[in-house]
Protein backbone atom coordinates (compact mmCIF):
# COMPACT_ATOMS: atom_id res chain seq x y z
CA UNK A 1 0.00 0.00 0.00
CA UNK A 2 1.42 3.38 -0.98
CA UNK A 3 1.73 6.15 1.60
CA UNK A 4 -0.86 8.93 1.44
CA UNK A 5 0.44 12.36 0.54
CA UNK A 6 -0.46 15.79 1.87
CA UNK A 7 0.45 19.20 0.45
CA UNK A 8 0.49 22.08 2.93
CA UNK A 9 -0.08 25.42 1.22
CA UNK A 10 0.65 28.37 3.52
CA UNK A 11 2.87 31.42 3.32
CA UNK A 12 3.81 31.11 6.98
CA UNK A 13 6.79 28.85 7.51
CA UNK A 14 5.80 28.38 11.15
CA UNK A 15 2.25 27.27 10.31
CA UNK A 16 3.64 24.86 7.70
CA UNK A 17 5.99 23.43 10.30
CA UNK A 18 3.27 22.98 12.92
CA UNK A 19 0.81 21.48 10.42
CA UNK A 20 3.53 19.21 9.01
CA UNK A 21 4.24 17.75 12.42
CA UNK A 22 0.54 17.00 13.01
CA UNK A 23 -0.10 15.51 9.57
CA UNK A 24 3.10 13.44 9.60
CA UNK A 25 1.94 12.08 12.95
CA UNK A 26 -1.18 10.84 11.17
CA UNK A 27 1.00 8.88 8.72
CA UNK A 28 1.13 11.23 5.74
CA UNK A 29 4.08 12.05 3.53
CA UNK A 30 4.15 15.85 3.47
CA UNK A 31 5.24 18.49 0.97
CA UNK A 32 4.98 22.25 1.32
CA UNK A 33 4.13 25.19 -0.93
CA UNK A 34 4.40 28.87 0.08
CA UNK A 35 1.65 30.22 -2.16
CA UNK A 36 -1.12 29.19 -4.57
CA UNK A 37 1.03 29.41 -7.70
CA UNK A 38 3.67 27.13 -6.23
CA UNK A 39 0.94 24.71 -5.13
CA UNK A 40 -0.68 24.74 -8.58
CA UNK A 41 2.64 23.91 -10.24
CA UNK A 42 3.05 21.03 -7.79
CA UNK A 43 -0.47 19.72 -8.45
CA UNK A 44 -0.04 19.91 -12.23
CA UNK A 45 2.64 17.24 -12.01
CA UNK A 46 1.10 15.11 -9.26
CA UNK A 47 -2.05 15.51 -7.17
CA UNK A 48 -1.73 14.83 -3.44
CA UNK A 49 -4.38 12.90 -1.48
CA UNK A 50 -4.99 15.75 0.94
CA UNK A 51 -4.43 19.52 0.80
CA UNK A 52 -4.34 22.03 3.65
CA UNK A 53 -4.84 25.45 2.08
CA UNK A 54 -4.39 28.89 3.63
CA UNK A 55 -6.62 31.67 2.32
CA UNK A 56 -4.52 34.85 2.19
CA UNK A 57 -1.21 34.30 0.42
CA UNK A 58 0.94 36.37 -1.94
CA UNK A 59 1.04 35.64 -5.70
CA UNK A 60 -2.09 33.44 -5.73
CA UNK A 61 -4.55 33.16 -2.82
CA UNK A 62 -6.05 29.93 -1.57
CA UNK A 63 -9.47 30.37 -3.13
CA UNK A 64 -8.06 30.98 -6.65
CA UNK A 65 -5.74 28.04 -6.23
CA UNK A 66 -8.54 25.75 -5.03
CA UNK A 67 -10.78 26.59 -8.02
CA UNK A 68 -7.95 25.99 -10.48
CA UNK A 69 -6.84 22.80 -8.76
CA UNK A 70 -10.41 21.43 -8.92
CA UNK A 71 -10.42 22.15 -12.68
CA UNK A 72 -7.33 19.98 -13.28
CA UNK A 73 -7.86 16.45 -14.64
CA UNK A 74 -8.61 14.35 -11.52
CA UNK A 75 -8.74 17.55 -9.47
CA UNK A 76 -12.01 16.51 -7.84
CA UNK A 77 -10.27 13.62 -6.06
CA UNK A 78 -8.03 15.26 -3.41
CA UNK A 79 -9.58 16.11 -0.04
CA UNK A 80 -9.09 19.84 0.39
CA UNK A 81 -9.21 21.46 3.85
CA UNK A 82 -9.18 25.23 3.94
CA UNK A 83 -7.27 26.56 6.96
CA UNK A 84 -7.69 30.24 7.73
CA UNK A 85 -8.02 32.81 10.51
CA UNK A 86 -11.22 33.95 8.73
CA UNK A 87 -14.21 33.02 10.96
CA UNK A 88 -17.13 34.89 9.36
CA UNK A 89 -19.81 32.33 8.41
CA UNK A 90 -20.34 33.82 4.94
CA UNK A 91 -16.61 33.57 4.18
CA UNK A 92 -16.48 29.97 5.43
CA UNK A 93 -19.50 29.17 3.25
CA UNK A 94 -17.72 30.78 0.28
CA UNK A 95 -14.70 28.50 0.71
CA UNK A 96 -16.94 25.43 0.97
CA UNK A 97 -18.83 26.51 -2.16
CA UNK A 98 -15.53 26.88 -4.01
CA UNK A 99 -14.84 23.19 -3.51
CA UNK A 100 -13.28 22.80 -0.06
CA UNK A 101 -14.26 19.52 1.62
CA UNK A 102 -13.96 21.14 5.01
CA UNK A 103 -12.82 24.32 6.68
CA UNK A 104 -10.52 24.70 9.67
CA UNK A 105 -10.42 27.95 11.65
CA UNK A 106 -6.99 28.92 12.92
CA UNK A 107 -5.71 28.33 15.47
CA UNK A 108 -6.21 24.58 15.32
CA UNK A 109 -4.59 21.60 17.05
CA UNK A 110 -3.95 17.95 16.32
CA UNK A 111 -7.30 16.78 17.71
CA UNK A 112 -9.19 19.14 15.42
CA UNK A 113 -7.21 18.26 12.30
CA UNK A 114 -7.55 14.56 13.01
CA UNK A 115 -11.31 14.80 13.53
CA UNK A 116 -11.73 16.92 10.38
CA UNK A 117 -9.69 14.48 8.30
CA UNK A 118 -11.75 11.56 9.57
CA UNK A 119 -15.04 13.41 8.90
CA UNK A 120 -14.05 13.91 5.25
CA UNK A 121 -12.99 10.26 5.05
CA UNK A 122 -9.27 10.92 4.54
CA UNK A 123 -8.32 8.82 7.58
CA UNK A 124 -10.04 6.11 9.60
CA UNK A 125 -11.92 7.43 12.64
CA UNK B 1 -0.92 17.27 50.06
CA UNK B 2 -0.14 14.54 52.58
CA UNK B 3 -0.75 10.81 51.93
CA UNK B 4 -3.52 11.08 54.52
CA UNK B 5 -5.15 13.92 52.53
CA UNK B 6 -5.01 11.79 49.44
CA UNK B 7 -6.61 8.81 51.23
CA UNK B 8 -9.44 11.04 52.35
CA UNK B 9 -9.84 12.45 48.84
CA UNK B 10 -10.07 8.90 47.48
CA UNK B 11 -12.81 8.09 49.98
CA UNK B 12 -14.69 11.31 49.24
CA UNK B 13 -14.66 10.68 45.50
CA UNK B 14 -15.60 7.00 45.87
CA UNK B 15 -18.50 7.47 48.28
CA UNK B 16 -20.07 10.55 46.71
CA UNK B 17 -19.36 10.02 43.01
CA UNK B 18 -18.33 6.36 42.74
CA UNK B 19 -14.94 7.07 41.17
CA UNK B 20 -11.59 5.46 41.86
CA UNK B 21 -8.73 7.92 42.21
CA UNK B 22 -5.53 6.02 41.48
CA UNK B 23 -2.52 6.88 43.64
CA UNK B 24 -0.54 8.05 40.61
CA UNK B 25 -3.05 10.88 40.21
CA UNK B 26 -1.84 12.68 43.33
CA UNK B 27 0.00 15.37 41.34
CA UNK B 28 -2.92 15.83 39.00
CA UNK B 29 -5.23 16.22 42.02
CA UNK B 30 -2.93 18.80 43.55
CA UNK B 31 -2.73 20.68 40.26
CA UNK B 32 -6.52 20.75 39.83
CA UNK B 33 -7.20 21.75 43.44
CA UNK B 34 -4.96 24.82 43.23
CA UNK B 35 -7.50 27.02 41.43
CA UNK B 36 -10.29 25.87 43.80
CA UNK B 37 -8.19 26.84 46.81
CA UNK B 38 -7.53 30.28 45.28
CA UNK B 39 -11.16 30.78 44.30
CA UNK B 40 -12.40 29.86 47.78
CA UNK B 41 -9.85 32.10 49.47
CA UNK B 42 -7.48 29.54 50.99
CA UNK B 43 -3.72 30.10 51.23
CA UNK B 44 -3.01 26.78 49.53
CA UNK B 45 -4.36 23.30 48.80
CA UNK B 46 -3.36 22.00 52.25
CA UNK B 47 -5.39 24.74 53.95
CA UNK B 48 -8.39 23.99 51.74
CA UNK B 49 -8.26 20.28 52.54
CA UNK B 50 -7.67 20.84 56.28
CA UNK B 51 -10.81 22.96 56.39
CA UNK B 52 -12.77 20.46 54.31
CA UNK B 53 -11.91 17.58 56.68
CA UNK B 54 -12.70 19.71 59.76
CA UNK B 55 -16.05 21.05 58.51
CA UNK B 56 -17.34 19.11 55.55
CA UNK B 57 -19.35 21.83 53.78
CA UNK B 58 -21.34 20.21 50.99
CA UNK B 59 -20.67 22.92 48.38
CA UNK B 60 -16.91 22.81 48.97
CA UNK B 61 -16.85 19.01 48.85
CA UNK B 62 -18.67 19.06 45.51
CA UNK B 63 -16.33 21.71 44.11
CA UNK B 64 -13.43 19.44 45.05
CA UNK B 65 -15.11 16.35 43.56
CA UNK B 66 -16.00 18.19 40.36
CA UNK B 67 -12.46 19.27 39.67
CA UNK B 68 -11.25 15.66 39.93
CA UNK B 69 -13.68 14.31 37.31
CA UNK B 70 -12.58 13.85 33.72
CA UNK B 71 -14.54 16.41 31.67
CA UNK B 72 -13.17 15.42 28.27
CA UNK B 73 -15.77 15.26 25.52
CA UNK B 74 -16.24 16.41 21.97
CA UNK B 75 -18.89 16.60 19.29
CA UNK B 76 -19.86 13.32 17.63
CA UNK B 77 -17.20 11.49 19.65
CA UNK B 78 -16.51 8.12 17.96
CA UNK B 79 -19.05 9.08 15.26
CA UNK B 80 -20.53 5.56 14.84
CA UNK B 81 -23.04 5.77 17.73
CA UNK B 82 -24.54 8.93 16.23
CA UNK B 83 -24.76 7.35 12.79
CA UNK B 84 -26.42 4.23 14.23
CA UNK B 85 -28.84 6.48 16.13
CA UNK B 86 -29.68 8.56 13.06
CA UNK B 87 -29.90 5.82 10.43
CA UNK B 88 -31.16 2.82 12.40
CA UNK B 89 -32.62 3.55 15.81
CA UNK B 90 -34.50 6.81 15.28
CA UNK B 91 -36.45 5.72 12.19
CA UNK B 92 -37.55 2.54 14.00
CA UNK B 93 -38.31 4.21 17.35
CA UNK B 94 -40.19 7.16 15.87
CA UNK B 95 -42.46 4.72 14.10
CA UNK B 96 -42.93 2.54 17.20
CA UNK B 97 -44.00 5.46 19.43
CA UNK B 98 -47.64 6.48 19.20
CA UNK B 99 -46.84 10.20 19.52
CA UNK B 100 -43.66 9.92 17.42
CA UNK B 101 -41.58 11.37 20.25
CA UNK B 102 -38.26 9.77 21.12
CA UNK B 103 -36.77 10.55 24.53
CA UNK B 104 -33.02 10.37 24.86
CA UNK B 105 -30.78 10.80 27.90
CA UNK B 106 -27.15 11.87 27.74
CA UNK B 107 -26.07 10.56 31.16
CA UNK B 108 -22.76 12.07 32.26
CA UNK B 109 -22.89 14.68 29.51
CA UNK B 110 -20.08 16.89 30.84
CA UNK B 111 -20.15 20.18 28.89
CA UNK B 112 -22.97 19.02 26.61
CA UNK B 113 -21.35 18.11 23.29
CA UNK B 114 -22.88 14.62 23.33
CA UNK B 115 -26.39 15.94 23.97
CA UNK B 116 -26.09 18.44 21.11
CA UNK B 117 -24.74 15.73 18.81
CA UNK B 118 -27.78 13.57 19.65
CA UNK B 119 -30.11 16.47 18.84
CA UNK B 120 -28.28 16.98 15.51
CA UNK B 121 -28.81 13.30 14.66
CA UNK B 122 -32.49 13.72 15.54
CA UNK B 123 -32.85 16.68 13.19
CA UNK B 124 -30.99 14.83 10.43
CA UNK B 125 -33.33 11.84 10.83
CA UNK B 126 -36.38 14.12 10.82
CA UNK B 127 -37.38 12.61 14.17
CA UNK B 128 -39.05 14.37 17.08
CA UNK B 129 -36.42 13.94 19.78
CA UNK B 130 -36.34 15.29 23.33
CA UNK B 131 -32.86 15.21 24.82
CA UNK B 132 -31.97 15.48 28.50
CA UNK B 133 -28.32 15.98 29.46
CA UNK B 134 -27.25 15.43 33.05
CA UNK B 135 -23.92 15.56 34.80
CA UNK B 136 -22.55 15.50 38.32
CA UNK B 137 -20.52 18.67 37.72
CA UNK B 138 -22.46 21.90 38.20
CA UNK B 139 -19.90 23.93 36.23
CA UNK B 140 -20.08 21.57 33.27
CA UNK B 141 -23.87 21.85 33.28
CA UNK B 142 -23.66 25.65 33.42
CA UNK B 143 -21.44 25.65 30.36
CA UNK B 144 -23.76 23.24 28.54
CA UNK B 145 -26.71 25.51 29.35
CA UNK B 146 -24.84 28.57 28.10
CA UNK B 147 -24.54 26.70 24.76
CA UNK B 148 -21.40 28.70 23.98
CA UNK B 149 -18.28 26.92 22.69
CA UNK B 150 -14.82 28.11 21.69
CA UNK B 151 -13.41 27.76 18.19
CA UNK B 152 -11.38 24.77 19.37
CA UNK B 153 -14.40 23.05 20.94
CA UNK B 154 -16.80 23.67 18.08
CA UNK B 155 -14.34 22.33 15.51
CA UNK B 156 -13.51 19.15 17.40
CA UNK B 157 -15.73 16.54 15.77
CA UNK B 158 -17.83 18.81 13.56
CA UNK B 159 -17.39 19.65 9.90
CA UNK B 160 -17.55 23.33 8.97
CA UNK B 161 -20.83 22.55 7.25
CA UNK B 162 -22.33 21.17 10.49
CA UNK B 163 -20.85 24.09 12.44
CA UNK B 164 -22.54 26.64 10.18
CA UNK B 165 -25.77 24.66 10.24
CA UNK B 166 -26.09 24.41 14.03
CA UNK B 167 -24.09 27.35 15.44
CA UNK B 168 -23.98 31.13 15.12
CA UNK B 169 -21.06 33.41 15.97
CA UNK B 170 -21.17 34.92 19.47
CA UNK B 171 -18.32 37.42 19.68
CA UNK B 172 -15.26 35.23 19.16
CA UNK B 173 -17.09 32.04 20.17
CA UNK B 174 -20.00 29.99 18.80
CA UNK B 175 -23.53 29.59 20.16
CA UNK B 176 -25.91 26.68 19.50
CA UNK B 177 -28.82 27.91 17.39
CA UNK B 178 -32.31 28.14 18.92
CA UNK B 179 -33.79 25.41 16.72
CA UNK B 180 -31.34 22.89 18.20
CA UNK B 181 -31.35 24.39 21.71
CA UNK B 182 -35.09 23.89 22.08
CA UNK B 183 -34.59 20.11 21.76
CA UNK B 184 -32.22 19.81 24.73
CA UNK B 185 -32.47 20.43 28.47
CA UNK B 186 -29.67 20.14 30.99
CA UNK B 187 -29.71 19.42 34.71
CA UNK B 188 -27.36 18.35 37.47
CA UNK B 189 -27.81 14.81 38.68
CA UNK B 190 -25.80 12.05 40.33
CA UNK B 191 -25.99 8.65 38.63
CA UNK B 192 -25.55 7.01 42.05
CA UNK B 193 -28.87 8.44 43.27
CA UNK B 194 -31.93 6.22 43.07
CA UNK B 195 -34.47 7.41 40.49
CA UNK B 196 -37.18 9.29 42.38
CA UNK B 197 -39.61 9.67 39.50
CA UNK B 198 -40.80 7.40 36.70
CA UNK B 199 -39.26 9.26 33.75
CA UNK B 200 -38.18 6.71 31.15
CA UNK B 201 -36.03 7.03 28.05
CA UNK B 202 -36.01 5.28 24.69
CA UNK B 203 -32.25 5.63 24.29
CA UNK B 204 -29.57 6.28 26.91
CA UNK B 205 -26.03 7.41 26.15
CA UNK B 206 -23.69 6.76 29.09
CA UNK B 207 -20.33 6.69 27.37
CA UNK B 208 -16.93 6.77 29.05
CA UNK B 209 -18.62 7.47 32.38
CA UNK B 210 -18.48 4.17 34.31
CA UNK B 211 -15.01 2.87 33.39
CA UNK B 212 -13.19 4.64 36.22
CA UNK B 213 -15.85 3.76 38.79
CA UNK B 214 -15.52 1.21 41.55
CA UNK B 215 -17.15 -2.07 40.41
CA UNK B 216 -19.92 -1.92 43.03
CA UNK B 217 -20.79 1.65 42.12
CA UNK B 218 -20.73 0.76 38.45
CA UNK B 219 -23.32 -1.94 39.13
CA UNK B 220 -25.48 0.58 40.96
CA UNK B 221 -25.29 3.04 38.06
CA UNK B 222 -26.17 0.31 35.56
CA UNK B 223 -29.12 -0.69 37.70
CA UNK B 224 -30.35 2.90 37.65
CA UNK B 225 -29.91 3.09 33.87
CA UNK B 226 -31.89 -0.13 33.46
CA UNK B 227 -34.76 1.31 35.49
CA UNK B 228 -34.73 4.47 33.39
CA UNK B 229 -34.75 2.63 30.05
CA UNK B 230 -37.95 1.41 28.38
CA UNK B 231 -38.05 -2.33 27.66
CA UNK B 232 -37.41 -1.94 23.93
CA UNK B 233 -34.85 0.83 24.41
CA UNK B 234 -31.12 0.95 23.74
CA UNK B 235 -28.09 1.85 25.82
CA UNK B 236 -24.83 3.19 24.38
CA UNK B 237 -21.70 2.70 26.45
CA UNK B 238 -18.28 3.87 25.22
CA UNK B 239 -16.97 1.92 22.23
CA UNK B 240 -14.17 0.47 24.37
CA UNK B 241 -16.30 -0.22 27.44
CA UNK B 242 -17.28 -3.81 28.26
CA UNK B 243 -19.70 -5.12 30.83
CA UNK B 244 -18.09 -7.93 32.78
CA UNK B 245 -20.45 -9.43 35.31
CA UNK B 246 -21.49 -6.10 36.90
CA UNK B 247 -25.00 -6.66 35.66
CA UNK B 248 -27.21 -9.21 33.97
CA UNK B 249 -29.64 -6.46 32.95
CA UNK B 250 -28.07 -5.76 29.55
CA UNK B 251 -26.76 -7.76 26.65
CA UNK B 252 -24.54 -6.44 23.82
CA UNK B 253 -25.91 -6.09 20.30
CA UNK B 254 -23.83 -8.07 17.83
CA UNK B 255 -21.82 -6.00 15.38
CA UNK B 256 -22.66 -2.72 17.11
CA UNK B 257 -19.77 -1.76 19.36
CA UNK B 258 -20.94 -0.24 22.63
CA UNK B 259 -24.65 -0.81 21.95
CA UNK B 260 -26.70 -2.72 24.53
CA UNK B 261 -30.32 -3.76 24.94
CA UNK B 262 -32.11 -5.20 27.96
CA UNK B 263 -31.56 -8.87 28.64
CA UNK B 264 -34.77 -10.96 28.60
CA UNK B 265 -34.54 -11.45 32.38
CA UNK B 266 -34.81 -7.73 33.06
CA UNK B 267 -37.85 -6.99 30.91
CA UNK B 268 -40.62 -5.64 33.09
CA UNK B 269 -43.71 -7.80 33.05
CA UNK B 270 -46.87 -6.13 31.89
CA UNK B 271 -49.04 -5.24 34.86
Amino acid sequence: MSVSTCLIVDDSRIIRKVARRIVEGLGYEVDEAADGAEALAYCTSALPDVLLIDWNMPVMDGLSFLRRMRALPGGDRPKALFCSIETRPEKIAEALAAGADDYVMKPFDGDILQSKLSEVGAIAA
Amino acid sequence: MTPDDFDKLQTLLATRAGYRLARDRIHLAEHRLGPIARREGYANVEALLANLWAQPVASLAWAVIECLLNPETWFRRDRTPFNVLEKELLPALAQARADGRVRIWSAGCSTGQEAWSIAMAGKAAGAHVEVIGTDLAQRAIEKARSRIYSGFEVQRGLTAHAMLRWFEPAEDQWRVRDELAEKVRFGRSNLLDEPTDDVRFDVIFCRNVITDMEPQRRARVLDGLERRLVDDGCLFLGVDERLEGETVAFRPVNGRKGLYVKAPSSLRRAA
